[in-house]
C-alpha cells in the first residue's frame, strides 16, 4: 500500500464494507428483499418496490400507471428502471443501484459533518465544539443502521429522496446554493414532503456564502426560489412526455394530500382516517398537513442561529408526521443526529428513548402479526405500537431540541454548565 | 347435450318464421348422482315495429318500456345460485349461455351518441330493473361496471345501428342473495303469468332449494334475411334438483339414515358382506314423478303458447318406463334418446320415471338408466392461495379433457377496487412444469381498479393445450378501508364476482356474419364466487382512535412549543415554582383573613 492510498483508505474501506454487507445479504438470504419489501414498516404505498415494478411493467406494455390505484410514485422512476435490466432475471443490477445510492447519501453525510456546520455555523460556535464525532464514524453509524440497511434491502424508492435530500444539504455547506436547489427539488419532486426544507436550506445556504458574495437575503431567496420553480417545471414536464398526461399529479402527490390510500404504516395517519368521520375527513386532513407545516416557521426562526439543526429536526418530525412514514425516514434522521454529538450530555431522556423505540420496533412486527396473520389481536394492537413509536420519536426531538437551545443558552451563561435549570 | 338443444333452437327459428309468437318448453334430464336437470324455456317475439310503436302483445309491456327508455338494444340478465358440478353432471345447458356467476349479473348494448350519455342510461337501466326485479341492481354503479372488449358478443343481429354507437356495459353483483322475491317479477313477465302451463311447476321453495339455479333473461333482435326484424325475449330457468331432497315427504322432511335391510350395496366390492357394505350408485335410477318433484302437477298449457311445440322433454334411454296421466301424445325421437309429451290444454299432466330394473343388485352402469352427460369443453376452478389479511393470491386450473383438440377462450375477471392486483406477477404454466410458459398467453386487456371508482377488468385470451392443465396465476394486496365503507358484517368478508370464460370456436367468425344464423352460439362458463376477507380496523372504537391520535400530536406540538417558546432561567432563578407561590399567597391571605376575623371578634368582645 503507498502513501496516496492510506489517507483514502479508511474510508474506502468503509464503504467497501458496507456494500459488501448489503450485496452478501442480498445473496445469501435470496428470500429476505421480497420479505421486507413486503413490510409495512418498511415500503409504503409511495415507496414501495413491488407497486414501483407494478408500474413499472403497465409503463412497458403501454398502460398508463396512473390509470390505476397501485403506482404512485415520481414518473422518472419508470424510464430509470426500465433501463437496468429487469429485476426479476438480473436482480444484481437492482441491488447494485441500491448499494451505490446508499454509498452516496454516506458520502453526502461524510461531506456535511467534516464541514463543522454542525458545531459552528456563521452565527454562532458551541462551547463544546471539540467533542464530536468524525464523519467517518458518522457515516458508518449511517451505513450500518439496521433501519439504513432493511430500507436497502427492501428496495424502497425513498433511498433515493433520502439521497438527493443529503445531497441538497452538502451542497448547500459547501457553498453551492444553486446545486442544492437543484437537489432538493429532485427529492421534492421524488416525495413531496423535502419541500418543506426549502426554508431552513434558504438560511443554511445563504449562510455558507463567502462574505463577499452575500448580497440581499431577499434576493438570494427569490433567485434561489425561482431556481426551485424552474427545475420542478421542467421535472413536471419531463413526467409529462413521458407519461402523456398530466394524470400523475393527481396519483402521486393528491395521494399523499388526500391520504386515498389506507394501507397500515407507522405512522399516526392511517388508522386515524380510517376511523374518521366521513364529514371531517378533509378537515383533518387539512389540520394533519397544516400541522406537519407549522414546525417550518417556528424553528427557522428559533433556531437561526443553526439551519443544520432546523433541517435535522424537521426532518425527525417529518418521519413521525408525514402521511406515509417509514423506517427509511427515521433512519434519515437517525443518520443527522450523530452530527449533535456535542450536545448529547444535555439530552434527558436518552435511556428512555432507547428503551422505547427498541421496545416500539420489535413489538411493532410482532403485533402486525398478531392483527394480519395470527388473527388472536385487532387494529388496535398495531395502532398502539404505531403510537408509542411516534411518541418515542417526538420525546427524541423534543429533547434534541431542549439540549441544542441548552447549548446555545450556555453561551450566554458560560457559568450554568452543569447545573440545574428550567424553563418559565 | 349440445345437439339436442341446438336441435330445438333450430326448431324454435324455424318457428320464427311464422309470426306466432310464444312458445315454452321444459326439458329434465337426469343426472349423475340423483340429481335432475329442469331447463325451462320461454320465448315470446314482437316485430320491431310493433315494439316501437308501443304495441305490446307477448311482449313484457314492463320491461319493454324500460328498454325503450333507456335506448337498450340488448339485454341480458342472470339470477343465479349454487355451483354446477362440471365433473359429475358434464357440460352445461345452453353451453353455458344462459347462466350467469352467483348473484346477479346484467349486460346490455346501449345505444347511444356520446360516453356520458351511455352512463347515464346505464344508470337508467340498472335502476328501473333494480324497481323491477326487486333485486339491488341499483347498486351496480362505477366500481362495479365494467366494459368487456373480448368476453361478450352482441347475439342478435343489429344491421340498423351503428355499430360505434352501441357501448357494452356489464355489471355484476356477487353478493347479491336470489330469492322468491325475484322469481315473482321473473313469472309475471310470462303472457300466462304463472297460472298455466309449464310455468306452474315453478315454485320458489323447490327453485331456491335446488343444488344449482340460474334464471336468465335475454332481450335481443333478430333479423332474418328477407323478413321484418323482430325483438325476442327469452326468458330461460335451469335448475338442479337434487332427487333424494325433493322427494322427501313434506311432514317428515329430517333426512335419516335408511335401515340396514334397505341399503344398496355395491356387490362387487371385494370386502362386500352382511355388515360391510359400500354404497351403491343407484341415485340416477330412482322413481320419481313430477309432482313429487316440484311440489305439484302441471297445469294444462298456455293457451298461448305454440300448440305445435311439446311443453314437456324428457330425455332418458328408451329402456326407462314413463307413465304419464291420460290424454297425453308420447312422441318419441328417433335416435330412442329423448321423448316429449304433448299435453291437453286443460288438464293436469303428470309424469313418473320408473326404475330400471335390474337383475342382481349391483347395476354395472348407468348406462341404462340415464344418458351419460357429455364432457365439456373445458374444465376450471379458482381459489384463493396464501395466508393472512395482507396478502394472497388467485390460482384458477383450466383443465381441456379432449385428447386432440386446443381450447382457446377469453378468461374474464371483474374484480372489486380493494384487491389490488400485481399483473406483472401474472404466470401461466402447464401441470408439471415450474416454468412460466408465456406462449399460453395471447393476448390481455388490463383495465386497472382506481381506488373507490372503478374495479379491474382483466380479458385474457389464452389456449390449453388437449388434455393438458394450466395452472394461471396472479397476486394481490388486501387494502384497508375506510370504517363507513365495511358492510355491517365485515369479518364475513366481501364476495368476489366469477370469472366468465367464453370458449371462442374455430368458426366463430362464419357464425357471426349477419345475415347468417340469427342467434351467435357462445359457450361460457364460469367459476364460482370467491369470498374474500379483508383486514379490519376496530369499529367500536372512532372517538378512541381520534383521541388518542390528537394527544399523541398534542404532545409533541406542546412538548416542541414549549421548549421553544420558554426561557431558560437556572432552578434557583426568575421567579418561584407556582405551587410553592401558590402556597405562599394562600398562607399570607388566609393568615391576613384570620388576623381580620381575630380583630372582629375582638371588637364584638
Amino acid at each position: 500500500m503507498n502513501g496516496g492510498e492510506v489517507t483514502l483508505g479508511r474510508t474506502a474501506r468503509l464503504y467497501i464494507g458496507a456494500a459488501v454487507l448489503r450485496l452478501a445479504l442480498f445473496t445469501i438470504f435470496p428470500g429476505l428483499p421480497d420479505l421486507l419489501t413486503g413490510r409495512v414498516e418498511v415500503s409504503t404505498p409511495v415507496t414501495s418496490f413491488k407497486r414501483l415494478q407494478e408500474g413499472l411493467f403497465l409503463y412497458n406494455h403501454n398502460v398508463s400507471p396512473y390509470d390505476g390505484g397501485v403506482y404512485h410514485q415520481a414518473p422518472l422512476f419508470l424510464p430509470l428502471f426500465s433501463l437496468l435490466p429487469s429485476s426479476a432475471t438480473f436482480p444484481i443490477f437492482t441491488y447494485l443501484l441500491y448499494v451505490a445510492v446508499d454509498l452516496l447519501s454516506a458520502d453526502a453525510l461524510l461531506k456535511i459533518a467534516d464541514s463543522g456546520e454542525a458545531v459552528s455555523s456563521r452565527l454562532f460556535t458551541s462551547p463544546r465544539r471539540e467533542k464530536r464525532w468524525s464523519g467517518f464514524v458518522i457515516a458508518a453509524v449511517y451505513l450500518f443502521n439496521p433501519f439504513t440497511i432493511a430500507t436497502c434491502l427492501g428496495r424502497s424508492t425513498s433511498v433515493f429522496t433520502t439521497c438527493a435530500i443529503l445531497h441538497a444539504i452538502s451542497k448547500a455547506i459547501a457553498g453551492a446554493p444553486i446545486s442544492a436547489m437543484i437537489a432538493l427539488s429532485f427529492a421534492s419532486y421524488l416525495s413531496m414532503y423535502p419541500l418543506l426544507l426549502l426554508p431552513p436550506l434558504l438560511l443554511l445556504g445563504y449562510d455558507r456564502r463567502p462574505a463577499a458574495d452575500r448580497t440581499s437575503p431577499i434576493a438570494f431567496t427569490s433567485k434561489h426560489v425561482l431556481v426551485v420553480a424552474g427545475i420542478h417545471s421542467a421535472l413536471f414536464g419531463m413526467s409529462y412526455l413521458i407519461t402523456g398526461s398530466w394524470e400523475f399529479l393527481r396519483s402521486t402527490y393528491g395521494v399523499q394530500l388526500t391520504l386515498s390510500d389506507l394501507t397500515p404504516n407507522v405512522g399516526l395517519w392511517w388508522y386515524f382516517f380510517i376511523e374518521m368521520f366521513d364529514s371531517f375527513r378533509s378537515f383533518f386532513l387539512a389540520v394533519f398537513w397544516l400541522h406537519l407545516s407549522s414546525y417550518v416557521g417556528g424553528l427557522c426562526v428559533r433556531i437561526r442561529t443553526q439551519p443544520l439543526v432546523v433541517l435535522t429536526l424537521l426532518l425527525g418530525i417529518f418521519a413521525i408526521f408525514k402521511p406515509y412514514p417509514s423506517i427509511a425516514d427515521v433512519s434519515l434522521f437517525l443518520a443527522m443526529m450523530p452530527l449533535y454529538r456535542h450536545v448529547f450530555p444535555l439530552m434527558r431522556y436518552t435511556f428512555v428513548v432507547a428503551a422505547v423505540v427498541m421496545y416500539a420496533t420489535f413489538l411493532g412486527p410482532a403485533f402486525y402479526h398478531l392483527w394480519i396473520y395470527a388473527g388472536s389481536g385487532n387494529a388496535n394492537f398495531f395502532y398502539a405500537i404505531t403510537l408509542v413509536w411516534g411518541l418515542g420519536l417526538s420525546l427524541m426531538v423534543c429533547d434534541l431540541t431542549f439540549a441544542i437551545l441548552r447549548d446555545e443558552w450556555e453561551v450566554e451563561r458560560p457559568e450554568m454548565v452543569g447545573k440545574e435549570i428550567r424553563q418559565i | 347435450m349440445r345437439r339436442f338443444l341446438s336441435f330445438f333452437l333450430l326448431s324454435f327459428l324455424s318457428f320464427c318464421v311464422a309470426a306466432s309468437d310464444y312458445h315454452e318448453q321444459l326439458v329434465l334430464r337426469p343426472l349423475p348422482l340423483s340429481a335432475l336437470l329442469a331447463s325451462f324455456n320461454f320465448r315470446s317475439n314482437t316485430s320491431l315495429s310493433a315494439f316501437e310503436a308501443h304495441n305490446y302483445r307477448f311482449f313484457p309491456r314492463s320491461l319493454g318500456q324500460i328498454l325503450q327508455h333507456a335506448g337498450t338494444r340488448e339485454l341480458h340478465l342472470r339470477f343465479s345460485l349454487g355451483r354446477w358440478d362440471a365433473e359429475s353432471w358434464g357440460a352445461r345447458p345452453w353451453d353455458g349461455a344462459k347462466e350467469g356467476g352467483t348473484g346477479v349479473e346484467l349486460w346490455a348494448w346501449l345505444e347511444a351518441a356520446s360516453e356520458d350519455e351511455a352512463d347515464h342510461k346505464w344508470l337508467t337501466l340498472t335502476n328501473a330493473l333494480s324497481g323491477l326485479f326487486c333485486a339491488s341492481l341499483n347498486f351496480i354503479d362505477g366500481t362495479r361496471t365494467t366494459r368487456p372488449v373480448m368476453s361478450f358478443r352482441p347475439e342478435g343481429n343489429h344491421p340498423s345501428s351503428n355499430s360505434t354507437n352501441m357501448r357494452l356495459f356489464y355489471g355484476v353483483l356477487p353478493r347479491e342473495v336470489v330469492c322468491t322475491e325475484n322469481l315473482t317479477p321473473f313469472l309475471k313477465l310470462l303472457p300466462c303469468k304463472g297460472k298455466a302451463g309449464i310455468a306452474t311447476l315453478l315454485d320458489g321453495h323447490k327453485l331456491f332449494d335446488a343444488s344449482w339455479q340460474s334464471m336468465a333473461i335475454d332481450v335481443r333482435p333478430v333479423c332474418l334475411p328477407g323478413e321484418e326484424c323482430i325483438l325476442e325475449i327469452e326468458q330461460t330457468i335451469d335448475m338442479v334438483l337434487d332427487i333424494d331432497r325433493s322427494t322427501r315427504p313434506r311432514d317428515n322432511p329430517i333426512p335419516r339414515p335408511p335401515p340396514g335391510h334397505e341399503l344398496k350395496c355395491d356387490t362387487s366390492k371385494p370386502y362386500h358382506s352382511d355388515d360391510t357394505c359400500y354404497p351403491a350408485e343407484y341415485g340416477a335410477n330412482q322413481q320419481w314423478s313430477l309432482a313429487q318433484i316440484f311440489g305439484r302437477p302441471m297445469k294444462g298449457t298456455c293457451p298461448l303458447s305454440d300448440p305445435k311445440i311439446p311443453p314437456v322433454c324428457l330425455h332418458v334411454p328408451d329402456s326407462r318406463g314413463v307413465y304419464t296421466s291420460g290424454g297425453v301424445e308420447t312422441i318419441t325421437s328417433k335416435d330412442g334418446l329423448s321423448r316429449c309429451f304433448k299435453v291437453q290444454p286443460e288438464a293436469e299432466f303428470d309424469l313418473v320415471l320408473s326404475h330400471v330394473e335390474t337383475e342382481g343388485v349391483a347395476p354395472p352402469a348407468l348406462a341404462g338408466s340415464i344418458i351419460k352427460p357429455e364432457t365439456p369443453s373445458l374444465y376450471a376452478e379458482r381459489s384463493f392461495t396464501g395466508y393472512g389479511q395482507e396478502r394472497g393470491g388467485v390460482q384458477t386450473i383450466l383443465r381441456n379433457p379432449s385428447p386432440d383438440k386446443e381450447v382457446e377462450f377469453v378468461y374474464m375477471e371483474s374484480l372489486p377496487w380493494f384487491m389490488r392486483i400485481y399483473l406483472h406477477t401474472l404466470k401461466a404454466r402447464l401441470d408439471g412444469s415450474l416454468t412460466e410458459q408465456t406462449s399460453l398467453i395471447d393476448e390481455v386487456y388490463y383495465r386497472p381498479a382506481l381506488d373507490r371508482a372503478r374495479g379491474t377488468q382483466l380479458e385474457i385470451r389464452m389456449r390449453v393445450p388437449p388434455s393438458s392443465t394450466v395452472f394461471l396465476t396472479y397476486d394481490f394486496e388486501k387494502s384497508i378501508l375506510r370504517y363507513t365503507e365495511y358492510p355491517p358484517d365485515a369479518n364475513r368478508g366481501f364476495d368476489v364476482a366469477a370469472a366468465v370464460i367464453t370458449i371462442l370456436d374455430d368458426d366463430d367468425d362464419a357464425k357471426s356474419t349477419p345475415g347468417g344464423s340469427a342467434s351467435v352460439s357462445s359457450s361460457n362458463l364460469r367459476t364460482t364466487t370467491l369470498l374474500l376477507s379483508l383486514p379490519t380496523p376496530d369499529f367500536s372504537m372512532p372517538y378512541n382512535v381520534i383521541i388518542f391520535t390528537s394527544t399523541a400530536i398534542a404532545l409533541a406540538f406542546g412538548g416542541m412549543f414549549n421548549i421553544l417558546v420558554r426561557r431558560f432561567v437556572a432552578a434557583d432563578e426568575g421567579p418561584e415554582v407556582s405551587l410553592k407561590r401558590l402556597k405562599t399567597r394562600l398562607q399570607t391571605k388566609l393568615g391576613g383573613l384570620f388576623k381580620k376575623l381575630g380583630k372582629a371578634e375582638l371588637k364584638n368582645e
